[in-house]
């Protein structure tokens, strides 16, 4: 017991008299059980960022090296998209039921397309290096290595190893590096590319999915 | 040392250092260290400066994610686990706490920081044949990871949030980038505030070669951050002040007087050092050693280093600077054939010598062949194995040649000489003088209004080089000796050749 209930007003819990659908009540309380509606506010500093770069010209307008900011911040929604993997609840929220896999892959799978979705709205009208397909591939491919990661780190420390692949990724695009698994350096409607960011993305949801991210606190 | 003996803020420390989170990235820092840097550094010349551009240009790339995310990961740690209020009850203030928990985070940055600088080092140390490890660099990417780490445990400790962690390390990444974008568009004549962004483009070949590179910019640069890291450090010592209720003067009074003091002190120094730095960089110049700031400026490094050139060959002997040595036998096997061409000809050159930028061309009495490292010696960027290939020796005794043939760009009889090739004449000559060394001359097709810039077209150029190779070396030789002043001042035409 700490006075922290006293000196900092805790979240509303949800009210008792729901009148909803019981499975909409499950996804909300599972939704905010994941933190999403930070993340969503975290994705919109993204977006927000990307529409500035794009607008004041932070970054290049042409050429190889124009891919690196829009990747950047591709990265760092996927990462946000991983962060929302942590259950704050550990073991036991696994003896809950059987739905807790679908409301995993539901909120991966929403998550993932509102990112791309928010992103999207960032660069409406703007002029984006390799289109937003480049943008949404990354985000993709990304967010699953996120997913993968974690199940070995858990889901707070799971924006580590998308952050050192955007970093890998920087050198990949600055060597013209034309292998499939370096998704980000290769142009929008390169199919061998499609395919290694779907791959990692469907092995990284299908797994996150049936096992969830790692529970033990990822920091102790 | 035992446990002990130890003071209570270092077995604060130590504990904190075992504990740290930081050694878990080490492997993936390393990795990224390796590909990027490492790798990308394996591929410079010979040359400590050059090798040094890594530290500043690649490995903050590697860190910067890593040190502002893992700076707010630790920094939001009580906040993650919301035990705030229970170490608020503790004796030890919560600057104590965060200072431990930031030193640890520093320690292991740093360390593993100066393990890549190191191997950096051993991998030019193996390489290079003249000049010393420059420590600026490593003094600003240092500075550079500090104030990234700092950066964002100051996010951490003001949002303690699970998403902090994440967008610190993108918005460091951002920073740099950023940075980077600005320092590549920089010019003399625009703003030079962009000379605070360490990570740039490639510097020349031969910088630090022939003359000292001036601290002034790393300086600034250091200047820059170190008064950001400082500024940030009295936010946090500042920062609780703002989370005590009932009002401003009493959340001081139990803050501690002093404690708000220093904080106030620490953000104002900082503040004013990275105003100053920035002011600073606006009056940069450029100098023969690169950016000169004139506050900071030594006059002392402008002054050329005196070197013993190395030497190879007895009648034609090519020199280069001994920091390029390893380039000494591909440089003397590519000009030595195409000089035997020229021997004896008026203003031939007798010897080559490498020198700094800007002083290129065929001067001086014996007449000497000057050429730069950027220009000559050293544009395939690499080591000296990367000289051995068709492309560079062509390039390099297409140089000389032009030199000798048809002279400085900008000496040319007409006005707008300065962007004219040589006249289809000399690119015959040229071209044919290097057919005979062996060596496939390369120019562009420059036109103008339609029509080639050098009078003729590339195949017309090619038969007569051809027309010209097939001749003996004996009337080839006669040939150039009578019409020589001739064709350097652009009066022979393409027919005119035999």
């Amino acid at each position: 017991m700490t006075a922290a209930e006293v000196r900092t007003q805790p979240a509303a819990p949800a009210s008792p008299a729901w009148t909803g659908a019981p499975g909409v009540r499950l996804a909300w309380l599972h939704l905010r059980s994941r933190r999403v509606p930070g993340a969503v506010l975290a994705l919109a500093v993204c977006g927000g960022v990307l529409r500035a770069a794009l607008h004041w010209h932070w970054t290049f307008t042409s050429g190889f090296l124009a891919q690196q900011f829009p990747m950047i911040i591709g990265g760092g929604a996927a990462a946000v998209v991983a962060m929302t993997t942590h259950s704050p609840f550990g073991e036991p929220e696994r003896a809950t039921g059987r739905w807790l896999p679908y409301l995993r892959l539901g909120t991966a799978l929403a998550m993932t397309g509102m990112a791309i979705g928010v992103l999207q709205l960032a660069v409406t009208g703007a002029s984006l290096n390799g289109g937003i397909f480049t943008l949404a591939r990354n985000v993709i491919g990304i967010t699953g290595i996120g997913l993968l990661a974690s199940l070995v780190t858990g889901g707070l420390l799971a924006w580590i190893l998308p952050m050192a692949y955007v970093a890998f990724a920087q050198y990949a695009l600055l060597e013209a590096w034309r292998n499939p698994w370096t998704w980000p350096v290769r142009p929008p409607d390169d199919r061998g590319a499609w395919i290694c960011a779907a791959v990692v993305f469907a092995a990284g949801l299908a797994a996150f999915t049936v096992r969830g991210a790692r529970t033990a606190p990822a920091d102790s | 040392m035992s446990a002990v003996a130890l003071s209570r803020p270092a077995r604060v420390l130590r504990i904190e250092i075992r504990r740290s989170v930081v050694p878990w990235s080490v492997p993936l820092i390393l990795a990224l260290f390796f590909f990027d840097s490492y790798r990308t550094a394996a591929g410079f010349p010979p040359n400590w400066t050059v090798h040094a551009s890594a530290i500043t240009n690649n490995l903050a790339w590697d860190f910067a994610p890593f040190a502002a995310g893992l700076g707010a990961w630790v920094a939001s740690r009580e906040g993650r686990r919301n035990t705030g209020d229970l170490l608020a009850t503790t004796a030890r203030p919560a600057w104590a706490r965060q200072a431990a928990a930031l030193g640890a985070t520093l320690f292991w940055l740093l360390l593993t920081f100066l393990a890549a600088v190191a191997a950096l080092y051993i991998q030019v140390a193996l390489q290079a044949t003249w000049g010393g490890p420059p420590l600026w660099p490593v003094v600003v990417g240092a500075v550079q990871v500090v104030t990234l780490a700092v950066l964002g445990f100051t996010a951490g400790a003001l949002f303690p949030g699970r998403f902090t962690a994440p967008l610190a390390a993108i918005g460091a990444f951002l920073l740099v980038f950023i940075g980077f974008h600005a320092a590549l568009n920089l010019t003399p004549d625009s703003s030079t505030n962009a000379l605070l962004s360490p990570a740039t483009g490639l510097p020349l070949e031969d910088v630090g070669v022939f003359y000292h590179v001036a601290p002034d910019v790393a300086i600034a640069q250091v200047m820059f951050m170190g008064g950001i890291t400082v500024a940030l450090l009295g936010v946090l010592v500042v920062a609780p002040v703002f989370r005590v209720r009932g009002g401003l003067s009493g959340a001081v009074g139990r803050a501690g007087r002093p404690l708000c003091a220093a904080g106030v002190v620490l953000l104002a120094a900082g503040v004013a050092a990275s105003w100053t730095a920035f002011a600073l960089t606006g009056t940069a110049k450029l100098g023969v050693s690169g950016w000169d700031i004139p506050a900071l400026h030594d006059a002392a490094s402008d002054q050329p280093i005196p070197y013993t050139p190395d030497c190879a060959g007895t009648a034609f002997p090519v020199c280069v600077h001994p920091a390029f040595s390893g380039d000494l036998p591909a440089a003397a096997a590519a000009l030595q054939p195409v000089a035997a061409e020229l021997k004896g000809l008026p203003g031939a050159p007798v010897r080559a010598e490498e020198v700094p930028a800007a002083g290129e061309g065929v001067s001086g009495t014996p007449p000497v062949y000057h050429y730069d490292g950027n220009n000559g010696i050293a544009p395939f960027l690499g080591s000296p194995a990367g000289a051995d290939n068709a492309r560079w020796r062509a390039g390099f005794q297409q140089e000389l040649l032009t030199e000798f043939i048809a002279g400085p760009p900008n000496a040319g009889p007409r006005p707008d000489a300065s962007v004219l090739p040589p006249t289809a004449a000399q690119q015959a000559v040229i071209t044919a003088l290097m057919t005979v060394a062996g060596s496939q001359a390369q120019f562009g097709e420059d036109m103008t209004n339609g029509h080639p810039t050098a009078g003729a077209t590339p195949a017309q150029i090619d038969a007569a080089a051809q027309r010209f190779a097939s001749l003996s070396t004996a009337a080839r030789h006669a040939w150039l000796a009578a019409h020589l002043p001739a064709l350097r001042v652009g009066e022979i035409t393409l027919a005119q050749l035999p």
